[in-house]
């Protein structure tokens, strides 16, 4: 047996010390690099609210702000700016404990009146948006002392949404509140340093971000590309590192020709939208024959590459208000459909008196929208396809003008009310629906779902009434389920985060 | 009227007999048919199959079908409609409002002449492709917009000729000679100097012709043409590109046909120009353009 001598024992003691220091950080960060990150996106963002939870801003949000709370893929909290958190044995509040130590990006301290602004903006139903409807279950809320938080509820809420609550909350700076469209605003691993519109983000890594040894990457830098094929060629060329948010088509493409693909666990939903404020769509039996007039098989197929699941309401398979039967139930028909139409008492020329809108940026969108005007145009009903590109048609699809369009719906695979978080979905200042709500059934399904906290009878009860209340109302017609986010990678990269949203997570990130 | 008529034929016989010409004529006039006659031929352009999508070339669908399943030749054929109508329409706007500007610029020579080139120059200088997409943006996305779009952006080409010709016409002893006999200025713009210069003014219009395919097709293909599911050439070239993979054929094929339109319109363009110039310079100077 061979004797260590002092010197080597301790040198041995060391890397033991060493090695299981390194196990304390995921495998892959042990040996990544900084540098300049180049990802390619398809869309240009919205704006730097991180309260505008939508599609095209979910490259930069996990990247400029930080959420109260985070999940891991697997659906586990766990903390963020919020250390702790205490849920009361009734149900009606929780305490928060902020983090110290952390600033904005203005060098404003992180603290309690950033989440209390925060709260504010969220109840707010013109400064809201995608929260405000989140917001419809807090009573009010309040500060014992800078780094406690308290908010109470209305009445019982189930935990799941409480933390569902949680993560959805991004504290925005107080500072920064009335400006943040225009101006980030977070506490977040990149501040920004330049943006070409339409073209180009580019962002640094924040020096004082609390997260140890993150981001990784020095620059970060997102190229938009009109043309999902332009992005996979970009990263075929070396180009960029990263392709985000491409199409499930050039993801098995680019998966079967070496690339890395990471698919996050927040699908979305593909829902065609209904204007029913608008021209027929006032007509309750000309929606309900949309749930017929998808033919969802080839949706999936021609637009989404068959990634995906066909679904007639807006949950995921793992939703626990999911339910397949309305699959069947609600299954491409055109009989159906033709039957509900003559039931409408539409004349043929209302029925024909409204334009698809289509987002002419975005393939899937544009081949699926044909689908539906091929079955339209198959029972008789001629429409054209309202085309526009790019900022113009998100301006549409958020301000709600048109009559009806498909635009995605996520947060669908978290406790059912969330779905409210979705502009169409939204109970009250819906920008499609307007106010007062024309729906109120609808409305008071959310709120019987939201009250639900207590036996598994009544939530079921609770779930099945709001899925029957969403399909009788037809004023989202869901289509299919598909991975959104979907990350696209060169060998080289390294220490990817999948996101419970799917939003892009590049503090991790970096070269091998 | 006959006379026009052997001239015409005469025109088409010397074309005939240049290879390239021929060949372009045949291969126009078999698109032209088709297109014209697209609605009695057993093709549905707008006929989804999606359990049939991104076929390759078959004995049923001969240039395959695309990602809904609709017949791409049966499409191409039907482009051919947008892409001629489009041509034709641009061709008769342009040349409605140019040739007359330029005639007046042309004839007048004097402060007129200013105002109506300066306004022309203004239109040269804005860049086709722009200068149709603002167009677009304002009337929509329709065939009717990107033909007037494509006219307008043609005009400059016709009036800078017709002036050019009126310049060199006005002064000869058979204009001189109208004008002496009372001719009003309309009469002998129109009546005396328009018909000796319509030869270069035929061979612009055809050089239009190919310039308003192809700038149909890169509006469509840059997503601001004709709207879905009409179908366009340059429409296929934009979606077909995304499935070059997995059917290559169905952006291929149809940038062929359109490849082939475009050098065939040139190819009898420069022709024509040959033969017409040869026309004045067998003339000697004594007759331009052959009709007096």
């Amino acid at each position: 047996m061979t004797k260590l001598s002092r010197r080597q024992f301790g040198m041995a003691g060391l890397a033991l010390a060493g090695a299981s220091l390194a196990g304390a950080l995921p495998a892959s960060a042990q040996q990544l690099k900084g540098g300049r990150l180049r990802v390619a996106v398809l869309s240009e963002l919205a704006n730097y609210d991180p309260q505008q939870l939508s599609t095209v801003n979910f490259h930069v949000i996990k990247n400029l702000y930080d959420s109260l709370i985070e999940y891991t893929p697997e659906g586990k909290p766990e903390p963020s700016l919020a250390t702790e958190w205490t849920i009361t044995p009734d149900k009606t509040s929780v305490t928060l404990k902020l983090r110290s130590g952390v600033t904005f990006h203005s060098g404003t301290p992180f603290k309690a009146d950033s989440v209390l602004a925060t709260l504010q903006k969220g109840a707010d139903p013109k400064r809201g948006k995608n929260v405000f409807a989140t917001m419809s279950i807090v009573k009010d809320w309040s500060a014992p002392d800078d780094s406690t938080v308290t908010i109470n509820f209305k009445a019982p809420v189930p935990e799941r949404q409480i933390l569902d609550f949680l993560q959805f909350l991004i504290p925005i700076d107080p500072k920064g509140i009335d400006t943040v469209e225009t101006v980030p605003a977070g506490t977040g691993p990149y501040t920004l340093v330049n943006r070409a519109v339409g073209q180009s983000l580019t962002l640094k890594a924040n020096p004082k971000y609390w997260r140890e040894k993150q981001p990784i990457v020095q620059d970060l830098v997102f190229t938009v590309f009109s043309e999902d094929a332009s992005a996979s060629a970009a990263l075929e060329s070396g180009a960029v590192d990263i392709v985000y948010n491409g199409s499930s088509r050039s993801a098995v493409r680019l998966k079967n020709a070496g690339f890395q693909v990471f698919a996050g666990p927040g699908p979305l939903v593909q829902v065609f939208r209904i204007n029913s404020t608008r021209g027929p769509f006032r007509n309750k039996a000309f929606r309900q024959a949309f749930n017929h007039l998808m033919d969802r098989a080839s949706i999936l197929r021609v637009g989404y590459a068959g990634m995906g699941k066909v679904v007639a309401l807006p949950w995921a398979p793992a939703s626990p208000a999911y339910d397949e039967s309305y699959n069947a139930t609600y299954a491409y028909d055109l009989e159906k459909a033709k039957k509900l139409i003559a039931a409408s008492g539409l004349s043929a020329d209302e029925l024909k008196s409204w334009k698809l809108l289509v987002n002419g940026s975005d393939e899937a969108s544009v081949a699926i929208s044909q689908i539906v005007q091929g079955s339209l145009q198959k029972i008789g009903i001629p429409i054209e396809l309202d085309m526009r590109q790019g900022a113009e048609y998100v301006t549409a699809l958020l301000g709600g003008d048109f009559a009806a369009t498909f635009g995605a719906v996520g947060n669908v695979q978290k406790f059912p009310s969330r779905v409210a978080t979705n502009s169409i979905y939204r109970t009250s200042g819906n920008p499609v629906l307007k106010d007062p709500h024309p729906h109120p059934d609808y409305v008071a399904a959310i709120a019987r779902v939201d009250g639900a906290s207590g036996g598994a009878a009544e939530v079921k009860a609770a779930y099945d009434n709001l899925n029957k209340v969403m399909v009788a109302e037809a004023f989202g017609i869901p289509t299919n389920s598909y991975d959104v986010g979907l990350i696209v990678a060169s060998d080289k990269i390294g220490g990817v985060t999948l996101d419970i949203d799917n939003l892009f997570v590049a503090r991790t990130i970096g070269f091998k | 009227m006959t006379e026009t008529l052997a001239r015409i034929k005469g025109l088409l016989r010397r074309l005939l007999a240049r290879r390239g010409a021929a060949l372009g004529l045949g291969f126009l006039t078999l698109v032209a048919l088709a297109a014209g006659f697209a609605t009695v031929l057993p093709f549905d352009p707008l006929s989804q199959s999606v359990a049939a999508s991104l076929l390759p070339p078959s004995a049923e669908n001969w240039f395959g079908t695309d990602e809904l399943g609709r017949d791409i030749l049966a499409r191409v054929i039907y482009g051919a409609r947008t892409s001629l109508l489009t041509a034709v329409g641009a061709v008769i706007i342009a040349a409605l409002i140019g040739v007359p500007i330029g005639l007046a610029a042309g004839f007048y020579g004097d402060w007129r002449d200013s105002l109506l080139m300066r306004c022309i120059d203004v239109l040269l200088a804005l860049p086709n492709i722009l200068f149709a997409m603002a167009l677009i943006a304002v009337l929509g996305r329709s065939q009717g917009a990107a033909l007037i779009a494509v006219g307008i952006a043609g005009i400059p080409g016709f009036a800078r000729i017709a002036r050019a010709q009126v310049m060199a016409l006005r002064q000869l002893d058979f204009v001189t000679a109208v004008r002496g006999f009372g001719g009003s200025p309309g009469y002998i713009m129109f009546r005396t100097i328009l018909p000796n210069a319509l030869s270069p003014l035929v061979v612009q219009a055809i050089v239009l012709a190919s310039i308003a395919i192809l700038l149909e097709a890169a509006l469509a293909f840059l997503g601001v043409g004709v709207p879905p599911p009409t179908p366009s050439w340059g429409e296929m070239l934009r979606t077909g590109k995304s499935y070059l993979y997995e059917a290559p054929t169905y952006a291929v094929l149809p940038g062929i046909v359109l490849t082939l339109t475009i050098l065939s319109l040139d190819t009898i363009g420069r022709a024509l120009t040959a033969i017409l110039d040869r026309d004045e310079t067998d003339a000697s100077g004594e007759t331009i353009g052959g009709r007096r």
